[in-house]
């Protein structure tokens, strides 16, 4: 191949944010515009590469594999498959819109910028790597980039808030290093002395039982506080309200995703055997997470924390899909990893806007918004239905899938999850009954502008993934599933671990998604 | 004698290339003393035959690298010095720390006058001297040139005289550390006693052909020798003057003197053991993973609590000496990663203190963290590369300091050290919240203007030397951290014997 497409799509936000960098420091009014011009290359890409990429390939495609340094087994290898290809597109279209948000940024907006862009880089580093010397070290460049949004540009709290996300997620990533440098050497004792970073070659690694809990474990607490599960989750409230907009709409976005897709693609793929002894583990801190979120999104005063709680359940939801091992399960998963970062990058979109105009995100603060913000007010409905999961709405199928999914082989946490879907309509309607119907009470509401041409505009581009998805599933499960049923057929070869029948895909064509 | 029969010649064998270097800057350190007492000439006639000094050594470590790689190591002076691989890799470091402290404290030696020619002196004194502890294969010259580089850092750290704080850095630093030369000679003497050789030859030799069944003369020998070298590289349980000598010390050149001491010393210690004491190899490698994890405990630990950046880096580089030691526990198949590391962390201590130089000004004697608060908007370049620094130092990828924690941790995992490696990487964490307090300090917080504000922006003029210095050190820092294979290559041929 000629066109390497991924390499591109890696270096494109460095080199932008070079670019930017380097702009005058008098020609502030550039630096905004500039860097989302830049950032919409990513996104042609992206979606020309979504358009390319084969359905019904279960494997790695457009894969590029470049010596980095040879006596140590790394190498640039990256390759996008179904899990990946739809992270890949997510972060591409969310930097654009969460930068074309921050207009109202108004100090270092070049700095501000560059390292949106520096994320943008590393997010894409992350889902593409093949290499795990070189996904860690996306991994853990992304910390700095979102560190200094946070602690720059967030509220009052955010210096506190920026050390514990670094901290927090720091710790995790300290493991997992330990834990892959004694996988490469393992593989080097298994392979003749050569060391590899490889992801694909070790999935033919021998590992004792005991050594593989302990990797997976390893792996698992890394991306259990990246997601964040229950009970790694007290980072993410903090970081939520304090970040800017721009910040909070990546963090949830993407950034939370990291957490999912390490566990399915590395926890999942590489340790089989452990994964299935851990399944109750993940399963319960998983249903913990989605209850305990939604029930603390329920009595939040702050309608930014009411969004941040309820990532701690949705992401509750994708964890439970994904150790669900069934095909409904991953994929539901995989999908609503996506829903999750267009729904509440939307949301919290809407809360910055409304944070705009009143300085304030205290839900008592508002009251009948709907007459004086008719648009906005539309908006925040069709978004918080997306979130509940409205039939016709991308919410939706996700959930149904995973409930699906783990219904199978996970009844009872199914049925206790399920109970997260109807909190979340508990929470998401209450705070709009409060925030948008009845009477406007404050007289500081009454003259609050409604959204301009570029707010409409951010906010239907992601309404209409959301309608996209909900309407036309099977344009992202076409591409998702091979994938995902090349993991279970991993587990299935590997350990003694046999889907059920009607966890497998073959079984519920046209169940969902299907023609 | 009995180990006539090993590589170790018993004639003399006068060797210019072995001693090269150290010829050349010695010779440019009379030079410029000559020079400065007949002449008195502008600094600027210093610069070039600092200039001329520098690259002469540099090209003719680039001689004993080719010589190294086409004929193997080779010995002269009576098996005194090898020409290998390893000793020029140590060599190159130390010009180049040489270059880059000497610019960094220009500022200073310009505005000292005439002890300013003094301080150029004592600079190449010292890279001379470390750089014979690093081709040296004799416990005597090791001593030798250990002795060479601590008087003249002894010197250099009371070199403004006048301030208060410098006289006791560098009183302090001079009582310990000859205490700690002490403790070298008379390890030297043990291992002396227990296998009848001062030479690493000899010793390797004798302890592979026998069998001693009361070793306790040649372990604490060995021990002994630990001891000292951990001293002088600020390995923690015996890292208590470094604060105080990091401190007082001239902000110019506390970055030459932290950086040159690590890379000579632990380039002896290496040799002595990985190569001289390898039959010991369990003892002693068990020895350094305790001092490794003491190091990187205390200076972890310590350096969160201190208010004086000077202090804080210095427990930092406690904790670094722990992470080298770290990689040096692997014997033979952690000097790659360990001189890879030294090289770096030279390079990433050298700007950090050429940042805190431009702050403190060249001479100030203290540097409280609160001086640094809201620097980005005073100063980006200062704030910018010093914020670098301490995301390079913490070892957050992307940079040359994440590969080399990497590199020594896959050294100590492949030689059983697990454990080191899992308090390792956890202990990092707690140094991100040092090293991001800086970054806060400078990026996140408003700075608090006690004085006019008029005056804090105007004190802030960054001499070229520094500005010279933050560039090169960046751009060596970010580029081995992408492209690691460039320095990683040179290191891991530079290999003993």
């Amino acid at each position: 191949m000629d066109f390497q497409i991924l390499t591109v799509l890696i270096l494109i936000p460095f080199a932008s944010a070079v670019i930017v960098a380097l702009l005058p420091s008098r020609r502030k009014e550039l630096f905004l515009p500039v860097g989302i011009a830049l950032s919409m290359l990513p996104v042609v890409l992206a979606i020309y590469l979504f358009v390319v990429f084969k359905s019904g390939v279960a494997g790695f495609q457009f894969v590029e594999d470049y010596t980095w340094y040879a006596p140590w087994g790394i190498s640039w290898h990256i390759g996008v498959d179904g899990i990946s290809l739809l992270m890949v597109v997510l972060t591409a279209i969310l930097v654009p819109i969460s930068l074309a948000a921050s207009t109202s940024i108004s100090k270092n907006m070049k700095q501000f910028v560059v390292f949106n862009l520096l994320l943008e880089g590393g997010l894409m580093g992350v889902f593409l790597s093949l290499d795990m010397f070189m996904f860690f070290v996306f991994f853990e460049v992304i910390l700095v980039p979102m560190y200094f949004i946070i602690g720059i540009w967030g509220s009052e709290r955010r210096i506190y808030a920026a050390v514990k996300f670094f901290l927090f997620t720091a710790f995790g990533s300290a493991l997992m290093l330990a834990g892959i440098i004694s996988m490469a050497l393992m593989y080097a004792h298994q392979n003749g002395g050569v060391p590899s970073f490889d992801y694909l070659s070790w999935l033919s690694l021998n590992m004792a039982p005991n050594t593989e809990m302990w990797l997976f474990a390893a792996f698992a607490i890394a991306f259990a506080i990246k997601v964040p599960m229950f009970p790694f989750h007290t980072w993410l409230p903090d970081a939520h309200v304090e970040a800017p907009t721009a910040g909070s709409v990546m963090l949830a976005g993407v950034l939370l995703k990291m957490g999912t897709y390490g566990l399915l693609r590395f926890n999942l793929g590489l340790f089989p055997n452990a994964t299935l002894k851990f399944v109750p583990v993940m399963a319960v801190l998983a249903v913990i997470g989605i209850v305990y979120g939604a029930a603390v999104a329920i009595v939040q005063p702050n309608l930014k924390k009411l969004v941040a709680y309820s990532s701690v359940s949705h992401l509750g939801f994708i964890v439970l899909g994904i150790f669900a091992l069934t095909s409904q399960g991953l994929e539901g998963g995989v999908v609503q990893m996506f829903n999750h970062g267009v729904t509440t990058g939307a949301l919290f979109l809407l809360v910055g806007m409304i944070y705009e105009r009143r300085h304030t995100k205290e839900i008592s603060e508002f009251g009948g918004l709907q007459k004086v913000m008719p648009i906005f007010a539309g908006f925040f409905l069709f978004t918080a239905f997306a979130s509940i999961g409205l039939p016709t709405l991308n919410g939706f199928v996700g959930e149904f899938l995973i409930l699906m999914g783990s219904f199978i082989t996970l009844k009872w946490y199914a049925i206790v999850a399920a109970s997260g879907v109807i909190l979340a309509a508990v929470y998401l309607l209450w705070a709009y009954e409060r925030v948008f119907t009845g009477p406007v009470t404050k007289p500081e509401n009454e003259k609050l502008l409604d959204l301009d041409g570029r707010e409409k505009t951010i906010l239907a581009v992601l309404a209409a993934l959301m309608l996209l998805i909900g309407l036309y599933p099977k344009i992202a499960l076409d591409k998702i599933a091979p994938s995902t049923e090349a993991v279970l057929d991993r587990v299935q070869s590997v350990t003694t671990y046999q889907v059920p029948s009607p966890g497998r895909l073959a079984d519920v064509v046209g169940g969902i998604g299907g023609e | 004698m009995w180990w006539e029969g090993s590589a170790v010649s018993s004639s003399v064998n006068i060797s210019y290339l072995a001693i090269g270097p150290e010829i050349l800057l010695t010779l440019g350190a009379v030079l410029v003393l000559m020079i400065d007492v007949f002449r008195k000439p502008s600094m600027k006639v210093h610069a070039w035959i600092v200039v001329a000094t520098l690259a002469a050594t540099g090209v003719v470590l680039g001689f004993q690298w080719h010589s190294a790689v086409v004929d193997g190591a080779t010995l002269s002076f009576s098996g005194m010095l090898s020409i290998d691989t390893f000793g020029a890799y140590a060599g190159f470091v130390l010009v180049g720390v040489a270059a880059l402290g000497l610019a960094a404290a220009w500022g200073m030696m310009d505005r000292l006058g005439r002890r300013g020619a003094e301080g150029i002196v004592l600079v190449f004194m010292a890279a001379a001297g470390f750089m014979l502890m690093a081709t040296s294969v004799n416990l005597v010259l090791v001593f030798v040139g250990l002795e060479i580089a601590s008087m003249s850092l002894y010197v250099l750290a009371g070199i403004t005289r006048q301030t208060l704080l410098a006289d006791e850095a560098a009183l302090k630093y001079f009582l310990l550390g000859s205490f700690a030369s002490a403790v070298f000679v008379y390890g030297a003497a043990l291992a002396f006693a227990g296998t009848g050789s001062l030479s690493m030859y000899g010793i390797h030799d004798f302890l592979a052909a026998n069998v001693l069944l009361k070793p306790g003369v040649v372990l604490i020998g060995m021990a002994l020798l630990i001891v000292g070298v951990a001293f002088k590289v600020s390995a923690a349980p015996f890292h208590v003057w470094a604060p105080d000598a990091y401190q007082g010390s001239p902000a110019g050149i506390v970055g030459f003197m932290v950086a040159a001491a690590k890379v000579g010393a632990f380039a002896a210690l290496a040799r002595i053991l990985a190569f001289g004491f390898s039959t010991y190899a369990q003892h002693w490698a068990t020895g350094l993973s305790l001092l490794a994890a003491i190091s990187i405990v205390v200076g972890m630990l310590l350096a969160v609590v201190q208010t004086d950046i000077r202090r804080m880096l210095a427990y930092s580089s406690i904790a670094h000496a722990g992470f080298i030691l770290t990689a040096l526990t692997a014997g033979n198949v952690g000097i790659t990663a360990m001189l890879f590391y030294v090289a770096v962390y030279a390079v990433q201590v050298i700007g950090a203190f050429a940042v805190v130089a431009a702050i403190a000004g060249p001479e100030g004697g203290s540097s409280p963290l609160s001086s640094y608060t809201g620097l980005s908007e005073r100063s980006p370049l200062l704030a910018g590369s010093l914020a670098f620094f301490m995301i390079a130092m913490s070892g957050v990828p992307l940079t040359s300091g994440f590969v080399a924690k990497f590199a020594a941790f896959t050294a100590a995992w492949s030689a059983g050290f697990g454990w080191l490696v899992i308090l390792a990487v956890v202990t990092s964490v707690v140094g991100f919240f040092f090293y991001l307090r800086v970054i806060v300090l400078m990026y996140m917080q408003e700075p608090v203007h006690a004085e006019a504000p008029g005056a804090a922006r105007a004190a802030l003029t960054i001499p070229a030397g520094i500005r010279w210095v933050l560039i090169i050190t960046v751009a060596v820092t970010l580029v081995l951290g992408v492209v690691p294979g460039l320095l990683l290559r040179l290191a891991g041929q530079a290999f003993l014997f």
